[in-house]
């Protein structure tokens, strides 16, 4: 059996690796042509329409045909500020304290029907997604609006310059248009033609999209960077039972391994079965947690919700439910794969990240100290999707709730209901999956902890951490930043305001010839393919 | 004959009439619509949006509006509109009817030129040894579902060869060699299960027509044995085979489902458990009626068959 590295080791080493490539190590001679096979778990949800989801499902075989305004740099696995280069941007500046950022756009870039990329592209996208007053269409689902509720307007100054206005400071504001989820639009053409096709500015153009089979791009010669793609073409193949991927990956059918797709466990059959496949473990930026209804007993009552939070092990989820592969952490993704999370030292001293028999012993104490004993015990009605996924992590929480005197049933909610039952309310308890587009403090606290964000599903809503989610968002000094966006995190799990379980791993595989495509710490942002080679 | 054709053929409308409401109203009882699937995409959920999007696919009208709507694109043969794709429904559902009906073909004769020789072997061979394995085989085949052995194959492949059949489709203009590979997996896998079935009914329904007096007669004048079985008896015990070869290809097309899905083949089976799972209406509808005329013709050439195989069998005339 392949041994892998413990997993305080596993980020170290991506950042080694990440580290002597952003170093120059020794290049290899690129090797133009060939085409690169690829799979999917399910034909793309919304064809092309990046703005109208929030599905890996989506992003991963999109981002080939769309270019941002700027992107985390393919190369690097730990994405932060550092690591964000132009696309569409050449260059870019912060203004007036942070409150303007200008973008300076290419000149030489054409859409893939022809026609010229300018600033109104820019401004259409932008004034669409966050809905301004006088945007030229309406999204017809728009999950991100939020992330660009402090832009005030988007001005196309001249047909290569824009200016994204902002009502306060917000350095954070460059790492979501980093995003995979930011890409621009065409002005040209509808926002909801991207559901059925693609008009982009990528390195590869549509070539084929037979639904639910493939989708297949050519290489787009009028691609602006000179040299790039390397490839000649990329093929997504649709293949829905996950036996049938992993078989198709370890006979070589297919060369990449599906964004969060490969477990510790089939990890260790395919190196066991073929040795020179390259795996990499990575941080997907998408983590278990317990959501609990705070607007109704019994979760109102914080004791209730800390007795949960301590009474769960951690390091047990990681080791029943992804044997190993995850890693323990906060509300941000764990250090040294995430750039905020909080330290080790002061992770094993919130609640539930202590010793797990003395964690259990304070949760009864809570419980007892909130109304509940052994003779009259809580009991709640625990719901999930009803993904396997989900499932398990819920069963092995009933198990540990049990332990601290809680009776929860398990019920499974129809993936078609579960997101309007969580939106509703329509839970006391609940086991559930987040992901969250870049590893930045915004993105994660506005979309899950904001009063009022539509996705914060357990309703937690502090004016004080409000008030320190906005200040940290204006922060220039990013050391400052960072303690302030730890001492959040703290807050949160003081108040159990939505108990994070474990941040998940993916063991990234590709076939040795696969060279250039480096997983980073969140699954949504390197899938443009445009560094990409074949060593064939 | 003719009269009664007309007559089931009339029979099958009104059952496709049925068949209709039933698909229509077991569709809108299931929890969720497409709108809750794409807001379950985003990861939230917003009342007004979700309205908007209603309206926009038409789903805010009344069910009986729709319904009629329905059946006017059928009896116009304008099967409407994907709700997921966004596409008329028929373009997308054509190009996967080739692949389940070459699939289910392929199955059923695989079933048949293993079912039929190895039931009559059995039969003649009533109580030897070799009737004792190939009844054990074929129960062996009834045991196990066509899915499970589907993945067994699958997992045999990879660990035993190192290889599986192509996951892309190919077509049988683009490489024939590689089109028969890639369909005779799945075909055994399926052909075997069914096979099993027609070797059991073969076997009793022979062994039966065995002990009839004019077998005995037709061995008595001395026609060989050979011809006996091959000539009278089988034909005389194929209408119980014939009607199981019918009524086993109209499942198959329905059941191919898991097939399809690990043997990652285009076809209407594995393409109707993700509109399903979408809940596009528009497409479920279509193909799940496209499986009752299936069924429905199937049942009407097995009986039309009995009349050729039987000249005893005449049709209400």
């Amino acid at each position: 059996m392949i041994r892998f590295q413990p997993l305080a080791r596993v980020g170290s080493a991506v950042l080694a690796l990440a580290a002597t490539l952003a170093a120059g190590a020794p290049a290899e001679a690129t090797k133009p042509g060939g085409v690169l096979t690829l799979t999917l778990r399910e034909d793309l949800p919304q064809g092309f329409a990046v703005h109208e989801t929030s599905t890996i499902s989506t992003v991963w075989p999109s981002a080939p045909c769309l270019n941002n305004l700027v992107l985390f740099d393919p190369l690097k696995a730990t994405e932060s500020v550092d690591t964000v280069i132009g696309e569409l941007a050449e260059k870019w500046s912060w203004q007036d304290g942070y409150r303007n950022l200008v973008f300076f756009l290419r000149k030489d870039v054409k859409w893939h029907d022809g026609k010229p990329f300018t600033s109104k592209d820019v401004k259409h996208t932008y004034d669409t997604v966050r809905e301004a007053p006088d945007a030229p269409q309406k999204l017809r689902i728009n999950p991100r609006n939020d992330w660009y509720a402090n832009v005030e307007a988007v001005e196309a100054a001249d047909a290569y310059t824009v200016i994204f206005r902002l009502k306060r400071p917000q350095p954070s504001l460059l790492l979501m248009l980093a995003s995979g989820y930011s890409p621009v639009y065409a002005a040209h053409v509808p926002a909801a033609s991207y559901r059925t096709g693609c008009v982009g500015t990528g390195p590869f153009k549509v070539k084929e999209w037979r639904k639910g089979e493939f989708l297949e791009y050519v290489r787009n010669p009028d691609y602006f960077v000179k040299g790039r793609p390397y490839l000649d073409g990329l093929k997504y193949v649709v293949i829905k039972e996950p036996g049938t991927r992993i078989a198709a990956l370890r006979t070589g059918q297919v060369d990449v391994s599906f964004p969060n797709e490969v477990s510790k466990t089939n990890a260790e059959q395919l190196k066991a079965a073929v040795p020179k496949l390259v795996i990499t473990p990575y941080s997907t930026n998408v983590n278990d947690n317990i959501i609990m209804n705070i607007k109704k007993p019994p979760f109102d009552n914080v004791k209730v919700r800390l007795a949960v939070s301590r009474g769960i092990d951690r390091r047990g989820v990681i080791q029943a439910v992804h044997q190993g592969g995850a890693l323990v952490g906060a509300a941000m993704a764990p250090k040294p794969q995430g750039v905020w999370g909080l330290l080790e030292s002061d992770l094993s001293a919130q609640p539930g990240y202590g010793k797990p028999a003395d964690e259990k012993a304070k949760a009864r104490k809570l419980l007892g100290e909130a109304g509940y004993s052994p003779q009259s015990p809580l009991k709640v009605e625990m719901v999930t999707r009803n993904i396997a996924i989900y499932v398990t992590m819920a069963s092995f929480v009933i198990s540990e709730l049990k332990q601290i005197g809680i009776e929860a049933t398990l019920k499974q909610i129809e993936t078609a209901q579960w997101h309007a039952t969580a939106t509703r309310g329509d839970y006391q308890i609940g086991a559930n999956l987040t992901g969250i587009g870049p590893d930045d403090p915004d993105a994660n606290f506005y979309e899950n902890f904001a009063c009022g964000s539509p996705r914060n599903y357990s309703f937690y809503c502090n004016e004080q951490v409000m008030a320190q989610i906005h200040q940290q968002s204006q922060e220039l000094d990013p050391k400052k930043r960072l303690a302030q966006v730890q001492a959040i995190q703290k807050k949160l799990e003081e108040e159990a305001a939505r108990p994070l379980l474990d941040w998940r791993l993916d063991y990234f595989t590709v076939w040795p010839h696969v060279k250039n495509l480096l997983p980073h710490q969140s699954i949504y942002n390197f899938a443009r393919m445009q560094e990409v080679w074949l060593d064939k | 004959m003719k009269t009664y054709i007309l007559r089931r053929i009339a029979i099958a409308v009104l059952t496709l009439l049925g068949m209709s409401v039933v698909i229509f109203g077991l569709l809108r009882l299931a929890p969720g619509d497409i709108v809750d699937i794409l807001f379950a995409a985003a990861g939230y959920v917003d009342a007004e949006q979700k309205q908007a999007i209603l309206q926009e696919l038409g789903m805010d009208r009344p069910y009986w509006v729709q319904y009629l709507e329905w059946l006017w694109q059928i009896v116009t043969g304008d099967l409407g509109k994907s709700y997921r794709y966004e596409l008329p429904a028929w373009q997308l559902i054509k190009p996967l009817l080739p692949v389940t009906l070459e699939l289910a073909g392929l199955a059923i004769l695989i079933s048949v030129l293993l079912g039929v020789p190895t039931g009559v072997i059995s039969a003649v061979r009533q109580d030897s040894g070799l009737d004792y394995v190939l009844r054990m085989l074929s129960l062996a085949g009834l045991s196990m579902p066509s899915f499970w052995l589907a993945m067994v194959i699958i997992l045999g492949c990879v660990a035993w060869l190192g290889w599986i059949p192509p996951v892309t489709y190919v077509g049988p203009t683009d490489n024939l060699r590689l089109h028969a590979v890639q369909f005779m997996l799945p075909a055994l896998a399926v052909g075997y299960r069914s096979s099993a079935l027609i070797m059991r009914i073969t076997r009793s329904a022979l062994l039966e027509v065995l002990r009839e007096d004019y077998i005995r007669t037709a061995l008595a004048k001395g026609q060989t044995a050979r011809v006996v079985v091959w000539r009278h008896a089988l034909r005389n015990a194929m209408l119980p085979v014939v009607t199981v070869i019918g009524i086993e290809f109209a499942f198959m097309i329905g059941g191919l489902v898991v097939t399809e899905t690990v043997f990652n083949l285009p076809g209407v089976a594995r393409f109707l458990v993700e509109a399903i799972q979408w809940r596009d209406y528009p497409m479920v509808q279509n193909l799940v009626m496209f499986i009752a005329i299936v069924v429905i013709l199937s049942n009407l050439v097995v009986d039309v068959l009995y009349g050729v195989l039987d000249p005893r069998v005449r049709y209400g005339e």
